[in-house]
């Protein structure tokens, strides 16, 4: 079998990082090679290499068993490789047809042959069995689309060689199974694909062949079928996985929140969300699932209060906080992560210290009797959660924006859990973290859930959902849809109920 | 009831005041907001704006906000003065665009290669601008007759007029043709009459200049979406790092874009010298280029909504200018306006607007009852407070560009 894709010895090293050392990996021609490590564990920067947005150290790359020198994206794409990337490259208010044929022109001041791309982008989605609307705007379409148009865009230049980052990390399962059909149909047509994962079920449902890497340095490739799931996962994180301990303990009946016909509508008049009622108890982790954008992120910013509610009541512990402030709600001891860590969680030009007094400048503990505020008290409270939540930082006096995102994660739900809140709020935990940030916050939240915290969940992480939870509601178009039993759902149904093919 | 107030949708309310005026100047004392003076001095006044606003669409398109149109007007004005004074009137139009080219380019050096904030950059343009125009205006004009600190003399000769044959009344050759929109004007035929008067403001005695201001409409239609060179300045504006991986040189197209937006903004400086004073004059410029920002704005980011938005404007302008009388029948245009809106906003549940709404469609009708005109300080506010007026309501479904504003560095992925 002919090789695609050969890389000998790539070295990059970035000041104080060695982000890969050493690597080699060749890939079959016409094969589904995956690449699989824990997040910084040099993928990603392996995958720019080849597709010439960095240019490494020492070491040498042959495409189809021909020398290549590559020194940007465009010297990539005439070899024959296209990237999509994780996040989607494309540009919302123009259409798909735009977006595929953008660049391929020279910026010149003359007619662009619409139809004759139009033609020619079809015939390309009829060989690969792809479809898609060309007139629509990519504002208009699903995270599956906007994916399918990235795949187009690069086979339309062209490209022999397809590179996945992180393909599935924003599908939903049915969406998932939609995109493997796709690509078992490229592989067929004779496409070669890398695909970039942490998920070791997709990489050894869909791989031929697949390549671990750890700390900058490729550990082995094996052959998909000789290989387990438990084995691959050793290799990645070079010791033995921590199994989840079972439950131990039940919830108790006492209610904590309580939200009843709680509706919301926009000011186009659309509705963001109608008829919301649930409970959750004291001791129990509650998940909601849902596909982004079907109002489960609305309803938990509207029981903290920065999200317009119109009818309905919020009911924490007894009484109807649905009049009170943000903060007034905060210091009655509901705590919230948002999904943003970046953007809502902490203020990234700001050391941690700070980030710990941001929104309790008003509790005692950090009030003196001038008004003004205890910074050694903050300071002190940021050293327990470093050290209680293994948060890699030189010092308190670091800025947020120098640490990882799994350390960013660990100290802003070490901050949330520090006050002893009787609800936690928590909206994608552990989204884009690694293994080990990601189990040592499972493991506190499981910790303070057994204490007797009540948890409200949500995660577009269906494994993290089910193996949290005691209990999940399904939200679907604004609506509750379903409440299902965590011990007895599988994945596959609750995409189901998620994209309403399940009633 | 209720059906017609909710589908009176959006889209179509812009229109209800246009046929509210036209029903209202059927009115004697009114009858100057519909005749082709008004119209033919709309169109004069509008232009500047709509070559600013034109300007700031392709600066913004390409993900630029560019502030410092109205600085980049100022050096049209002096440039186009001197360039006019110097050689000749249409040469010192496109050295008006120059330099107005010339301040869009010092904007793309800082904004796009040096990313200073695009706000900063504008307002250091905007202050920059007049200081330089005074300080070249002294120097250039030390020694001449009839120029002064602030003033330069006059330019030679003029731009052409144009009048159309037959429709219009233009000649061909030396023969009078036959004048059939005024004609019908001059019959008094409702609404008929009022159209006649709208085209013949755009066909009579209108400077070549104007006619191609108004051609470049069309063709930003045809460059910014129908050329690849539009493509790549859209796509730069929208998601730049995607643009970028596709080979799209994000750099050349934002000083491409920041360019033009200057030479387009020079344009209209040197067009307010060459077709209107005939000299610079400082302050000329009276914030035009900012109202240029707010057409483009009402426009949603398309050409023929800024054609619409700086017209708006124009027809406000002209108004205060030609028949302070005529402004007073805008006030119960304005109360019906408000009455109708009441209605769509409480069926639509909007309360607190309704009720606003309501109590400012009394206090114009008010107003419009116990006066017969309206005080001068008002009058000559009209245009500001209509593209105020106008503004806030047209202007919530604005689509801008994904990445307006946010400085872009090469080879970063965001």
């Amino acid at each position: 079998m002919n090789l695609a894709i050969e890389i000998e010895n790539i070295t990059k090293t970035y000041p104080g990082v060695l982000a890969n050392s050493d690597v080699s990996i060749s890939v079959n021609s016409g094969s589904i090679h995956a690449i699989v490590g824990e997040n910084g564990a040099g993928k990603s920067t392996l995958m720019k290499i080849l597709y010439g947005m960095i240019k490494p150290d020492s070491g040498s790359i042959q495409i189809f068993e021909s020398n290549a020198n590559m020194s940007s994206p465009k010297d990539a794409i005439n070899l024959g490789i296209g990237m999509v990337h994780q996040h989607f490259m494309l540009a919302k208010n123009l259409t798909v047809l735009e977006n595929i044929i953008l660049g391929i022109d020279k910026p010149l001041l003359k007619n662009i042959k619409l139809s004759k791309y139009k033609s020619e982008i079809k015939k390309v989605m009829d060989l690969y069995s792809l479809n898609i609307n060309l007139n629509q705007y990519i504002d208009e379409l699903s995270v599956g689309e906007k994916q399918r148009v990235e795949i187009i865009k690069v086979l339309y230049r062209g490209a022999k060689i397809l590179i996945l980052d992180e393909p599935t990390a924003v599908l939903v399962p049915q969406e998932v199974k939609e995109l493997f059909k796709n690509l078992k149909e490229l592989k067929d047509k004779g496409v070669t694909i890398l695909f970039i994962s942490h998920k070791l079920d997709e990489v050894l449902e869909i791989a031929d062949e697949i390549s671990v890497m750890r700390s900058g340095q490729m550990i082995d490739t094996v052959m998909n079928n000789n290989v387990s799931k438990i084995q691959l996962a050793e290799m990645m994180i070079g010791k033995s996985l921590p199994t989840p301990p079972p439950r131990i303990t039940s919830s108790e009946d006492e209610e904590v929140l309580s939200i009843n016909n709680l509706s919301s509508i926009d000011e186009d008049g659309r509705t963001v969300f109608k008829n919301i009622t649930f409970k959750v108890h004291k001791s129990e982790i509650l998940g909601i699932a849902g596909v982004e954008g079907n109002g489960q992120k609305e309803v938990v910013e509207s029981i903290i209060g920065i999200h317009p509610l119109d009818t309905g009541e919020v009911v924490f512990r007894g009484e109807d906080i649905k009049k009170q402030s943000t903060r007034e709600r905060l210091e009655s001891g509901i705590s919230f992560i948002p999904e943003d860590r970046q953007l809502q969680a902490m203020i990234m030009d700001m050391n941690l210290t700070n980030n710990v007094i941001i929104g309790r400048q008003n509790i005692e503990k950090y009030k003196s009797s001038l008004g003004t505020v205890k910074t050694r008290n903050a300071a002190k409270e940021s050293e327990k959660i470093i050290s209680s939540f293994e948060v890699k930082t030189p010092s308190t006096n670091t800025l947020a924006t120098a640490l990882s995102g799994g350390n960013q994660q660990k100290f802003v739900v070490g901050r949330e859990l520090e006050d002893n809140p009787s609800l936690l709020i928590a909206s994608q935990p552990t989204r884009g973290i690694d293994i080990g940030a990601q189990s040592l916050i499972w493991e506190k939240l499981r910790n303070s859930r057994d204490e007797g915290l009540s948890v409200l969940l949500i995660s577009a992480d269906l494994e993290e959902l089910i193996g949290l939870s005691d209990r999940i509601i399904v939200f679907y178009q604004g609506k509750l849809v379903k409440e299902l039993d965590a011990d007895k759902v599988s994945p596959e149904d609750l995409g189901g109920y998620m994209t309403g093919l399940k009633k | 009831m209720k059906k017609i107030f909710k589908t009176l949708s959006n889209r179509y309310i812009v229109f209800m005041p246009v046929l509210l005026v036209l029903v209202v100047a059927q009115v004697e004392t009114y009858s100057q907001l519909t005749t082709s003076g008004t119209f033919g001095a709309a169109v004069r006044l509008a232009i500047p704006i709509l070559l600013a606003g034109l300007g700031g669409l392709y600066s913004e398109k390409t993900g630029v906000v560019n502030i410092g149109l109205e600085g980049m007007m100022i050096m049209g004005t002096w440039f186009g003065a001197w360039g006019g004074y110097t050689f000749g009137a249409w040469q010192g139009v496109f050295i008006g665009m120059l330099g107005g080219a010339l301040f869009g380019l010092i904007h793309a050096i800082a904004t796009v290669s040096f990313q200073v904030d695009h706000i900063v950059s504008g307002v250091a343009i905007n202050i920059l601008a007049a200081g330089v125009a005074r300080f070249l205006n002294v120097i250039a004009f030390k020694d001449v007759q009839y120029a002064s600190s602030t003033a330069s003399p006059r330019i030679q000769g003029d731009i052409e007029i144009f009048t159309m044959p037959f429709l219009a009344g233009g000649k061909i050759g030396e023969s009078e043709t036959f004048n059939l929109l005024g004609t019908i004007e001059n019959l008094d035929i409702f609404l008929l009459s009022d159209i006649s008067a709208f085209f013949l403001g755009f066909l009579s005695n209108i400077s070549y200049l104007t006619l191609f201001a108004l051609a470049l409409v069309p063709v930003s239609v045809l460059v910014l979406w129908f050329t690849p060179l539009g493509l790549q300045m859209r796509s730069v504006g929208e998601y730049p790092a995607g643009s970028e991986s596709l080979g799209v040189n994000v750099y050349l197209m934002k000083y491409i874009g920041v360019t033009i937006s200057g030479a387009l903004a020079g344009l209209a400086g040197s067009y307010l010298v060459v077709a209107g004073t005939g000299t610079y004059l400082e302050g000329q410029t009276g914030g035009r280029g900012f109202i240029g920002l707010a057409s483009m704005l009402f426009g949603n980011y398309k050409p023929f909504g800024v054609l619409m938005g700086s017209g708006l404007f124009g027809f406000a302008d002209a108004l205060q200018l030609r028949s302070p009388q005529a402004v007073h029948g805008l006030l119960i245009v304005i109360s019906i306006f408000l009455l109708i809106l009441t209605f769509k906003t409480f069926f639509e549940k909007k309360y607190k607007v309704s009720i606003l709404s309501f109590l400012f469609s009394a206090a114009f009708l008010l107003w419009f009852m116990n006066s017969t005109s309206i005080p001068n300080q008002f009058v000559y506010f009209t245009p500001h407070i209509t593209t105020l007026i106008v503004l806030s309501f047209a202007n919530q479904r604005i689509k801008l560009p994904e990445k307006i504003g946010v400085p872009y560095k090469k080879g970063e992925i965001n």
